[in-house]
């Protein structure tokens, strides 16, 4: 399969990610159970008359792909591709209430014409007039992955640019009944996320963007060289036997392997493999985390790969997300392992181009 | 007529999401759609809603709306002709 060159990312996210300093700058994982992202003033990015229809998750969506458009300088792609897990939830929660409250009865088109899960490509794709490839996919924690996987596909078969992104976006009923249903915990600095021994996640939102390109150019910040995803594996064995397969495929084993990215979400339960995969990633290579700083929702691993370009970017493994003391001397390749509540898990390959 | 003008103007605000619009700067018989507000065809669906929403008031003939949405002034003019102010 075909390798993409990274050439611009936009990134919203519980961080000050939109700020291009944001990685040198002190980082400070936010507090409480469940973290807003941090969103700008999208009257930068998006025409008055846009913006009133639109929901959190497609402002988002639409300032993080023009963010990510800006700095690849792009105008035109080949394709848009987004993922998300629960989509234009804000929209869909606005439509259903409306009919709850008014006996079904006077139901007006905007927020259902807004709430379906492939509005936010749809008007990336009316704003840049990209009357090309579109597609939404909507796999729970796979649905970012599978953007990737098709971008790459799709660059095999020949498209030369290709904009993906991952959204996702939570409403305050959402938080209240997850919160009810204890699955969120509030953030403790002083217990590491890989030695929790409790349930509950920080859950959260954002959107991250990527214009990817077949062919390096001056913008290039780094190559996707591999995405794999693995549904439920039954051990950390398993998954250690799928990664030594990925990273062969790609004449790579862990010990070439210079920053090794982790999906640690502090929940006991959804964590118990990658914990006993840990020693194995130490053994080898420098384990970082990101989800203290960007919280866990289905599309978190677009911020693990906006992470790794920085990571790549910058030569520089911050402080703030590593899990031991150990520095990596150069930063040529990044692997990205995510899980999604125990349930979803992915490799992604990123490396120096 | 005055009063049902200024009630109008904020549920179209509202309705519309028109959160720069301010209920002053809304001429009364400035054109909705085009120049003025510069509304489309989404507006027009919710302003029906809007209609039979809060006045009861049903347009059964889609070609109604483009007399009734000219202005604000002439949609209070119709709910006023309906009975329904």
């Amino acid at each position: 399969m075909a390798k993409a060159y990274i050439n611009g990312t936009g990134c919203i996210s519980p961080q000050d990610s939109i700020n291009s300093q944001w990685f040198f700058d002190p980082v400070t994982p936010p507090s409480g159970d469940y973290y807003n992202a941090k969103e700008p003033s999208y009257k930068e990015f998006i025409a008055p008359n846009l913006l009133r229809r639109m929901g959190r998750a497609i402002k988002m969506g639409v300032a993080g792909a023009n963010l990510a458009l800006q700095q690849a300088g792009a105008t035109k792609v080949d394709a848009i591709i987004t993922g998300t897990g629960l989509g234009c939830f804000e929209d869909s929660e606005r439509f259903l209430l409306a009919m709850l409250n008014n006996n079904e009865q006077f139901l007006t088109p905007t927020s259902f014409i807004q709430s379906t899960h492939n509005t936010v490509g749809s008007q990336i794709a009316l704003i840049m007039k990209c009357h090309d490839y579109n597609f939404t996919y909507v796999h729970r924690g796979f649905s970012f992955e599978s953007t990737l996987q098709d971008a790459l596909m799709l660059f095999s078969e020949g498209k030369e640019s290709v904009l993906v992104g991952g959204i996702e976006e939570h409403t305050p009923n959402f938080v209240e009944l997850n919160r009810r249903a204890h699955k969120f915990k509030t953030y403790d600095p002083a217990i590491p996320f890989w030695k929790s021994t409790t349930p509950g996640i920080q859950m959260s939102e954002g959107a991250a963007f990527f214009v990817l390109g077949k062919h390096k150019t001056e913008r290039s910040m780094a190559t996707i060289e591999g995405v794999q995803t693995l549904y439920k594996p039954k051990s950390s064995d398993v998954i250690l036997k799928k990664l030594s397969a990925f990273l062969d495929s790609h004449g790579l084993s862990l010990a070439q392997i210079d920053v090794c990215l982790m999906g640690f979400s502090s929940d006991v339960n959804f964590d118990v493999h990658l914990k006993e995969l840990l020693p194995e990633i130490e053994k080898e290579t420098v384990a970082a985390h990101f989800k203290h700083l960007s919280g866990e929702y289905h599309t978190a691993s677009a911020f693990a790969l906006w992470t790794a370009t920085k990571l790549i970017e910058k030569q520089e493994l911050p402080e703030v997300l590593a899990i031991s003391d150990r520095k990596p001397s150069q930063i040529r390749h990044v692997l990205i392992i995510n899980q999604y509540l125990g349930i979803n898990y992915s490799f992604t390959l990123v490396s120096k181009c | 007529m005055d009063a049902l003008i200024e009630k109008l103007k904020g549920q179209i605000i509202e309705q519309l999401n028109l959160a720069e619009v301010k209920p002053e700067e809304i001429n009364p018989d400035s054109p909705l759609f085009g120049e003025g507000l510069g509304l489309d065809s989404i507006d027009a669906l919710e302003l029906i809603v809007l209609l039979e929403k809060h006045y009861g008031i049903k347009i059964e003939d889609p070609k109604d709306g483009k007399t009734i949405f000219q202005s604000v002034r002439t949609m209070a003019e119709y709910i006023k002709s309906q009975g329904k102010s």
